[in-house]
């Protein structure tokens, strides 16, 4: 079961992050004008659920404070409490404690700090005169809409079961020696309306030595004018002195509070008047609850709402089953072009192979579709950190969001949060400029930041622009100088320029600040893109703003991959590494050393490695034979890597190596081709470190 | 054979937990998302009880429980609020849709199952 617990507690804290988005969202809205009656009751739901939850797994913490928080939205909703802007920002403010109260109560980790923002709460309920729901339940003894008063209601600490009190007639026990008890029971017509059931709770007495007594058929009237529908009768039951009160009480926890319950010691009295009260009851459910008189006519149909634009149904599967489907449908893939391969075209007709292709593709199509989600969940938790980095920075800065129902494989949203928030954090570092600076510059006090998202073919590109200062290229040249990244001389565009600020061990920052100097560097946030398949592009204009662009692939299952020959061998190369080839003339490829070699290139020297060799595969090819792939590697930039011929480009279905292997450095998985043989797939990054190219490029550099 | 129990909340995890709990207890559960799901669902499989949360999408518990209570079919049938919310205001106003009892959440399994005992025949 703790297994199971375990589970349904990760399903309750993904529940928690989609309230979050919902309840920020809604916020958002707010702050920005939106205060209608939708928008408000979302935000309460999101945050009621998180409540709930949170209850149900035990996270006190988190259930208390999201209890004060939604009790100010409760007000709000109600319209007690206005949605100003005061009260909007205190409310994203106690959004932002409520992420951290989430992120505590998952990780373990402490509790932030939630007294002055729970004050801010308060005095917002105080303020304007809401009634603060205490945290126990409230006291409660107000069964008198029913025309009936409570006898003598001692009943603290009921809940969590029960409606109202049970009417408990509790005279004085002076008695020395306790009598037995005498229960007696006279069920509503509402409590049988509601569905409750008298033989039930007689049976349940029973079981606890309880005995009926008699029976008051008094009430019951002729056959004639009986109302299946009313409770006529009145029990009285004897009970062993030995129950508990509370036992026999919980007895009755479902039945109405307007049926005739009286829980007594044997000696004594039993008020008479409370039956006649009983009695009168029918007359006000009948006014009230039209429905019951349904009766006889059996043939009235259900009563639904008619269905408004049905919303779309979903349902939560457990992800391992999705890659499972996934991976069967990749073997799929697969064997068809493994048929494709064995049969001659006219065959292939006769067989309707192509039809069968078609239908796997656009299986595989749905699969992957099903992986999908917005990348609205990775651009969800923005707002936030900007609120943070302009109370930081005193900096002013607007966020403007498009495309966030991209649809992107959830496994790239869940990699592209950490390069997404330092991005931001970079924008806002070093690209947004002071109020002061900006207005001196001719531009608005308050800076810009856009992030958007928009599919192109099966990538997805991912925008951060600022409207700032842009990239200080004099500054940046004279950093990557100093760190020794670049020659004294060296000759370099603007882009190139730019994209030093991805060199590793790179930084611009004049002093190490409190939001960029994390130990992380662009550097970082590129090679993190690369792992996901993708490839960051930098541009900027000075005085105007950068724009940071993340082209990544919609899936991290199929990889758009190059097929290259090593002797009899076939390995994948991820094209998105791959800048060009080149077919060596004689002489293009120079030996520096025995174990190095470099190839010209209008006018650079890249190294070159012979992928053969990596493998231990031996051959004596001269370089004019083979050809030189030119890739990008995150470690040592551009490199050449000396392979026999390429095959072809398509794309392959990634297996992994890990799941039955060691992790192998050099190999990012394997995938099966369509002759049904299987080709390793090449991770050029961990091939240019562990071979030795990051020296020999910093020898070169020197 | 065993109770047979509808469930209706809008959270997953609720609806896993319950499900978890009283499976242990020897019910049969199915559940449902929102109270029009809910309410599509009783028409499907006629369950002993239901056990119904309040503030859900669509169709709200109070709304469910007043569909629910419509159908002559269902008219007996035992409706459980299950609920964070507590306050008498809430409870009148499931009594009065028809709500056979209240039990406020967060609950404990086993007390559950001893308030299912009492209302499901």
């Amino acid at each position: 079961m703790s297994d199971e617990l375990d589970e349904i507690q990760g399903i309750f804290f993904e529940e928690c992050a989609e309230g979050l988005v919902i309840a920020e969202e809604g916020l958002s809205a707010m702050a920005a004008g939106d205060v209608s009656a939708d928008v408000i009751a979302g935000v309460f739901r999101a945050v009621h659920s998180i409540k709930g939850g949170s209850g149900a797994f035990g996270h006190g913490a988190l259930q208390a404070f999201s209890h004060r928080f939604e009790n100010v939205l409760d007000e709000v909703r109600a319209g007690h409490i206005p949605a100003s802007a005061e009260v909007t920002r205190i409310m994203l403010n106690a959004f932002d404690i409520l992420s951290d109260h989430v992120a505590a109560a998952q990780s373990g980790s402490a509790f932030p700090d939630d007294a002055a923002t729970l004050e801010q709460l308060d005095a917002i309920l105080a303020s304007k005169g809401a009634p603060a729901e205490p945290g126990a339940p409230a006291p409660v003894a107000e069964a008198d809409e029913f025309g009936f008063t409570p006898v003598a209601a001692m009943v603290e600490d009921f809940d969590p079961f029960g409606f109202e009190p049970v009417m408990v007639a509790l005279d004085d026990l002076v008695a020395a020696e306790p009598a037995g008890w005498t229960v007696r029971f006279g069920p509503s017509r509402a409590a049988m309306a509601n569905g409750a059931e008298p033989m039930l709770v007689i049976r349940e007495l029973e079981d606890m030595g309880g005995r009926v007594a008699a029976a008051d058929t008094s009430r019951l009237p002729g056959l004639r004018d009986l109302d299946p529908e009313e409770g006529y009768l009145v029990w009285t039951l004897d009970l062993p002195a030995s129950v508990e009160e509370q036992a026999i009480r919980d007895c009755f926890d479902f039945v109405a509070p307007d049926s005739l319950i009286e829980i007594g010691r044997a000696d004594v009295a039993i008020a008479p008047p409370v039956v006649e009260a009983a009695v009168s009851v029918p007359v006000i459910e009948e006014t009230e609850r039209p429905a019951l008189t349904l009766v006889a006519g059996n043939v009235a149909p259900a009563v639904e709402k008619p269905k408004a634009e049905a919303p779309a149904q979903s349902i939560r599967v457990d992800l391992g089953k999705l890659d499972q489907l996934l991976n069967l449908v990749g073997e799929l893939v697969i064997r068809g072009s493994i048929l494709s391969d064995r049969l001659s075209p006219a065959d292939q007709e006769r067989v309707e192979l192509p039809e069968l292709s078609r239908l796997t593709r656009q299986i595989q199509d749905n699969v992957m579709s099903l992986r999908a989600q917005p990348i609205r969940q990775a651009f969800s938790r923005v707002p936030r950190m900007l609120r943070d980095l302009m109370g930081e920075t005193g900096k002013q800065v607007q966020l403007v969001t498009t495309g966030e129902t991209t649809e992107v494989d959830k496994g790239v949203i869940e990699k592209i949060g950490d390069p997404l928030t330092h991005m931001i954090r970079n924008a806002v570092d070093h690209g947004i400029e002071s109020p002061e600076e900006r207005i001196a510059a001719g531009k608005p006090a308050e800076g810009t930041i856009r992030l958007s998202a928009e599919q192109k073919g099966a990538r997805i590109i991912v925008r951060i622009s600022d409207d700032g200062r842009g990239i200080n290229r004099e500054r940046v040249r004279a950093k990557a100088i100093e760190r020794g990244i670049i020659a004294a001389d060296a000759q370099l565009s603007d882009e190139e320029i730019d994209s030093l600020i991805c060199a590793p061990g790179f930084s611009t920052a004049e002093t190490i600040s409190n939001i960029s100097g994390r130990g992380v560097g662009m550097d970082v946030v590129r090679s993190n893109v690369e792992a996901l398949g993708g490839r960051l592009d930098i541009q900027s204009v000075p005085g105007e703003g950068t724009t940071f662009s993340m082209g990544l692939p919609l899936t991290l299952a199929i990889l758009d991959g190059m097929i290259v020959r090593l002797g009899k061998q076939r390995y994948v190369l991820p094209l998105t590494n791959v800048i060009e080839t080149v077919q060596p003339a004689p002489g293009q490829v120079q030996a520096t050393s025995p174990t190095s070699e470099v190839i010209e290139l209008r006018g650079q020297y890249l190294p070159v490695r012979r992928v053969g060799e990596m493998f231990g595969l031996t051959g004596e090819r001269r370089p004019e034979d083979s050809l030189v792939i030119i890739v990008e590697s995150e470690a040592a930039g551009h490199v050449g890597l000396m392979v026999d011929t390429i095959d072809n480009r398509r794309e392959v279905v990634i297996k992994s190596l890990e799941d039955n292997l060691h992790p192998i450095r050099g190999l990012g998985g394997a995938t099966v081709l369509g002759d049904g043989s299987i080709a390793l797939i090449l991770d050029i990054d961990a091939l240019v470190v562990a071979t030795g190219f990051k020296s020999a490029l910093k020898g070169m550099a020197a | 054979m065993s109770k047979l129990i509808l469930t209706v909340d809008d959270s997953a995890s609720m609806r896993m937990l319950l499900k978890a709990s009283l499976t242990a207890q020897g019910f049969r559960i199915e559940s449902a998302d929102d109270g029009q799901h809910g309410l599509e669902r009783m028409h499907e499989v006629k369950p002993d009880l239901l056990i119904t949360d309040i503030n859900m999408p669509r169709m709200d518990g109070f709304e469910l429980i007043e569909a629910v209570r419509s159908v002559p079919e269902f008219r007996g049938t035992p409706i459980l609020v299950l609920s964070t919310e507590f306050s008498d205001d809430k409870k009148t106003r499931a009594r009065q849709a028809g709500a056979t009892g209240w039990i406020t959440k967060p609950f404990d399994a086993t007390k559950l199952g001893a308030a299912i005992r009492r209302v499901c025949p």
